[in-house]
């Protein structure tokens, strides 16, 4: 009797081991640069979002297509034209125990726009002004005008917990509320994550995953081909076809020509309409992009971001009437600055060069200018005169269309050419403008007057590329967020 | 000695101060850089407040004045990237990169003095040409390319040494011996023209004349005087790396070192950071040359200390 009971206790024993083993996932993600810190408040790094992603959580959160969907608030709601309210979800606590409610809330907005912070995360909360508790379990946010962006923004704000914040140490020690925990930053080397068993949501399959930082992409090609990891990030295009796996996916980033129409050259619309009409932009998704590309509606904004018209048709590619419009203008021969950086984005260089060969068989002279970064940064926002013609990939982290309007169009903004004030007006309008249907109204006539007025050379909504082993099972997101809690692994 | 010494630490300081001072007003003058630490979309006022938040906004004549200050107390400020001590990060990552110099450089010296010597112990012999086209190929190719390589092969298709990172001494092999190619290379080529150059010395045929074994006339004798030069060489090479080859080799192996930071903090306008580099860059390298100026006295007594 005993030996069985205790033969009985072996097997269940071994076999929950064996459950066990098979459960305890361990996954390896090599992403291109260290976080500079894991407090998740004060820098606008990438490498920081992809691990912090899933530590810390926000009140909204995105479906994978990039639709807003309540995430640590259950409902967001628009009290008056400065206030919104958030019902938060109850139940929630933060992996040091910590209670997750209004007071944290409040907590988080004041410290994130405390000026002696310094946040650079400021460029996505500058309309806030603060935030007020209701009750334990309800919180309003206000802002300093109208802003029909602030559910956007909330998706953006990592909620922290009020008393480490204060005792702890966040930007060494991360302590949020997500499906992972922080449990190791050997610095320099790797940072490592385990599963949360407390977290309040459906617990993910990967039990603990580990980052490498790997900023050279045929190295992170080298460890992914080695067998090293299981996820790399930003693999090129060109080497789709040598990884076991890899998912693609619509990106935050939009490539575009944001042309000077002030400038002598540029101010005639019938140039700027040879310059859209120029380009086979669709040769070019082939060859630069292998397909993995997709060409920019008419007007350079995010597919998935609020505001996109979805009316507009990409430039067809008409290389006559490129050809004519320019005679017709009497611009043969003359000459067109085509200014860009290269190595920040993805295919920027190539983009450019290609683009400047399209625009020398209008019969316009391209002088291409690659600039070092910060030289380029003055070019674009600059006081300076503008270039003809500048190369930039927009990022819309909001996936709101008041940052390509703002940023490009708007003839205040840092990166526009142009004096266009009847457009501006609008910009403003909609920034303010909190009813939907409006607001969407207004970035329809403003893409369309861009489109038609030629005001940029739109030219690839472009895509992330993820290089898989092939264990893996993942469908990466379009806001670009890489969740731990939405890979499985397969084995 | 201890005049020449301390003379020389007075040289270095104003070379170091000069470096720093260079680097000071460069990076403040091309380009903004509160430009390259804020996102893009960041509102022109959300600049102006960074810029004044960290001091950027004031005359450049005022700034200089808080810098030399703080360099007086060695504060270095923090880094805006990190957000955290400049100087913390620099001493983080230095050994690092110190490891990776030493174990290349440490190759490159092994393996460059016999390869040399048997090259010039007969040249134009099998041996010579097999070692001046190795050289020759190792000079031709960057390292970058070269570090890549190696990964596709050792790592990759021979599935022997990890492919990146820092931890165990398997990771260390592949980036020391990238490092190692180009001053291998140099140092074999030089060992070898001064070692032939020295063949033809009267002293030396006055040696293999007395009937004294080859090998210990190339070693005892010739390979004795061209250390000094050969020393230079190594000095050099150790310029080079600290301020060159860690750069390429760091990134592309994921090195967590200094030479990888300093790339980083380029990109994101972290002046602070890139101040307590070259300042650190520049006081190894002047106590490199300090060294050496020692140790060639120690090596040939007819070198003066004047």
């Amino acid at each position: 009797m005993n030996t069985t009971i205790r033969r009985l206790c072996a097997t269940t024993g071994m076999l929950a081991l064996l459950a066990g083993g098979a459960q305890a996932q361990s996954i390896a993600i090599a992403i291109g640069s260290e976080p500079s810190t894991l407090d998740p408040q004060l820098r606008d790094d990438g490498g920081e979002r992809q691990v912090n992603d899933n530590i810390y959580e926000t009140l909204m959160a995105r479906t994978p297509e990039g639709a807003l969907e309540p995430g640590l608030a259950t409902e967001a709601t628009q009290v008056d034209e400065t206030t919104w309210e958030f019902a938060l979800r109850e139940g929630v606590t933060f992996h040091n125990g910590e209670p997750f409610d209004a007071d944290a809330v409040v907590a988080s907005v004041e410290r994130i726009i405390d000026p002696g912070n310094n946040s650079e995360q400021m460029a996505y909360f500058g309309t806030i002004a603060g935030a007020e508790k209701v009750d334990d379990m309800t919180v309003r946010i206000l802002t300093d005008g109208p802003d029909p962006i602030l559910p956007s923004r909330m998706y953006w704000m990592k909620m922290i917990p009020p008393g480490y914040a204060v005792e702890g140490d966040l930007a060494a020690a991360p302590v949020g509320t997500g499906p992972y925990r922080f449990a190791d930053w050997s610095r320099g080397e790797s940072i490592t994550l385990e599963r949360n068993p407390d977290y309040w949501g459906a617990a993910p399959d990967v039990e603990e995953a580990t980052y490498r930082f790997v900023g050279e992409a045929g190295t992170r090609l080298s460890g992914l081909m080695a067998g090293e990891f299981d996820v790399i990030t930003n693999l090129l295009p060109e080497f789709t076809r040598t990884v076991p796996k890899f998912a693609a996916v619509d990106g935050l980033e939009t490539s575009v020509f944001v042309l000077g129409t002030d400038n002598e050259l540029t101010s005639d619309p019938k140039v700027r309409e040879a310059l859209n009409l120029a380009i086979d932009r669709e040769a070019m998704v082939e060859a630069l992009f292998q397909g993995y590309a997709g060409i920019a509606q008419g007007h350079h904004v995010n597919p998935a971001a609020f505001g996109f018209n979805d009316d507009l048709e990409s430039y067809p590619y008409d290389p006559e009437r490129a050809r004519a419009l320019i005679e017709e203008a009497g611009a043969t021969g003359q000459t067109i600055q085509v200014v860009g950086e290269s190595g920040r984005w993805l295919k920027d260089r190539e983009q450019i060069e290609a683009v400047a060969g399209y625009w020398a068989e209008t019969g316009l002279v391209p002088e291409v200018q690659i600039q070092e970064f910060s030289q380029y940064l003055d070019s674009l926002m600059g006081d300076g005169p503008r270039p003809d013609s500048i190369f930039i990939a927009n990022s819309n982290e909001l996936l709101d269309a008041d940052r390509e309007a703002s940023f490009i169009y708007h003839m205040d903004g840092a990166a526009a050419s142009n004096s266009d004030a009847e457009m501006a007006a609008m910009i403003d309008e909609a920034r303010v403008t909190t009813d939907n249907a409006a607001r969407q109204d207004l970035y329809d006539e403003v893409f369309r007057r861009g489109h038609e007025l030629n005001y940029t050379v739109p030219l690839f909504n472009l895509q992330d590329i993820y290089g898989m082993s092939e264990r893996m099972e993942w469908q990466p997101r379009t806001d670009a967020k890489l969740l731990i809690k939405e890979m499985v692994v397969t084995e | 000695m201890a005049a020449f010494l301390l003379r020389r630490l007075l040289q270095g300081a104003l070379v170091v101060l000069g470096v720093t001072f260079t680097v000071f007003v460069v990076t403040r003058v091309f380009g903004n850089p509160v430009d390259l630490m804020l996102p893009l979309s960041a509102s022109a006022e959300q600049r102006a407040a960074f810029a004044a938040e960290l001091g950027l906004d004031r005359p450049l004549p005022a700034q200089f004045m808080q810098f030399v200050g703080e360099l007086l107390r060695f504060d270095f400020g923090e880094s805006t990237w990190q957000r955290r001590p400049a100087m913390a990060v620099v001493l983080e990552r230095l050994p690092n990169s110190l490891l990776l110099i030493g174990a290349g450089l440490g190759l490159a010296i092994i393996l460059a003095l016999p390869a040399g010597l048997l090259a010039a112990g007969r040249p134009g012999g099998l041996l010579d040409r097999v070692v001046t086209g190795i050289s020759l190929a190792g000079l031709s190719m960057p390292q970058f390319w070269v570090g890549l390589l190696l990964i596709v092969l050792f790592a990759v298709a021979i599935p022997v040494l990890p492919t990146s990172g820092m931890g165990t001494p398997a990771h260390l092999v592949l980036p020391a011996v990238t490092l190692a190619l180009v001053p291998f290379a140099r140092m074999t080529l030089f060992v070898r023209s001064q070692i032939m150059e020295e063949l033809n010395r009267p002293y030396i045929r006055t040696a293999l004349a007395r009937g004294l074994p080859r090998s210990r006339v190339l070693v005892g004798h010739a390979l004795r005087n061209t250390l000094v030069p050969f020393l230079t060489l190594v000095g050099w090479e150790l310029v080079l790396a600290l301020a060159g080859y860690t750069v390429v080799v760091e990134t592309v192996f994921a090195w967590p070192g200094m030479g990888l930071v300093a790339i980083q903090a380029l990109q994101r306008g972290d002046l602070f950071l890139v101040q307590a580099i070259v300042y650190t860059v520049a006081v190894l390298i002047v106590l490199v040359n300090i060294l050496l100026d020692v140790v060639f006295k120690l090596v040939d007594p007819r070198i003066g200390l004047g």
